[in-house]
């Protein structure tokens, strides 16, 4: 659908000395929900839950709202996408993607 | 990766305001993220309550019910020799009625939270028979 609302979720990006680590938080998104591409350095991130609230019941407080999920994120250029991996699990999904053999940091030996 | 902070930007506004009330610490723990926002909902038979608490599982989470409260908090991972750790959130949700806790059940879904209290099928109120 062209007017579905999404909402872009709460994300972490880190970067470790051989990898980066992005964590983006998915609440109420099951695996089978979530629709996670690359293209060139550009990775996007979709997903279509049927969320409903329950039948038969008035809401009395609501503080977050069941949303649809929509974010895209350039990766760095030492990433390597060819190593990129991603898991959903409990509503956090955790992607991770090593660094270019070439770019990371080596010791030279002094002759 | 540790990415938790403990330091709160705004405890400056205490001392300014003179305002340590709980609705102004309650404000600023949710503008921090610090604790769940929660979706509650209401039939005449029960109350449902919806935690988002993504990446969390039942581990990470105790909840004690009251006779018309329930506590939510989270439950700090133990570590061995030391003190257990406080709680970094914790919310006391009022009920508007009194709950069966026998019949109270509590399911994760996709880091979703969903409490669910069936009412007391007695008010509490109970007919005494006088004797003799």
């Amino acid at each position: 659908m062209d007017n579905e609302a999404f909402t872009v979720p709460a994300s972490t990006f880190t970067e470790r000395p051989e990898d980066y680590e992005l964590k983006i938080y998915l609440p109420g998104i099951g695996k089978g929900d979530a629709d996670l591409r690359m293209e060139g350095r550009t990775l996007t991130l979709k997903t279509s839950a049927k969320h409903q609230n329950p039948a038969g019941f008035r809401q009395v407080a609501a503080e977050f709202e069941l949303a649809n999920y929509a974010m895209s994120v350039d990766l760095p250029e030492m990433a390597d996408p060819a190593t990129l991996a991603a898991k959903l699990e409990n509503g956090l999904m955790t992607v991770t993607v090593k660094k270019r053999a070439e770019t990371q940091a080596r010791k030279i030996e002094i002759g | 990766m540790n990415t938790i902070m403990n330091i709160d930007p705004w405890s400056f506004l205490d001392d300014l305001l003179g305002t340590s009330s709980r609705a102004f610490r309650t404000m600023r723990a949710r503008a921090a993220g610090r604790f769940p926002p929660v979706n509650v909902f209401l039939d005449d038979n029960a109350v449902l309550i919806d935690l988002e608490l993504p990446g969390r599982t039942a581990k990470d989470v105790e909840l004690t019910l009251e006779p018309e409260a329930v506590v939510i908090a989270d439950k700090p991972a133990a570590e061995e020799g030391k003190e257990p750790a406080r709680p970094a959130w914790s919310r006391r949700l009022d009920l508007p009625f009194r709950v069966d806790s026998a019949k109270a059940n509590a399911k994760f879904t996709d880091g979703i939270l969903r409490i669910e209290l069936p009412k007391a099928e007695t008010t509490g109120v109970k007919r005494i028979t006088i004797q003799g």
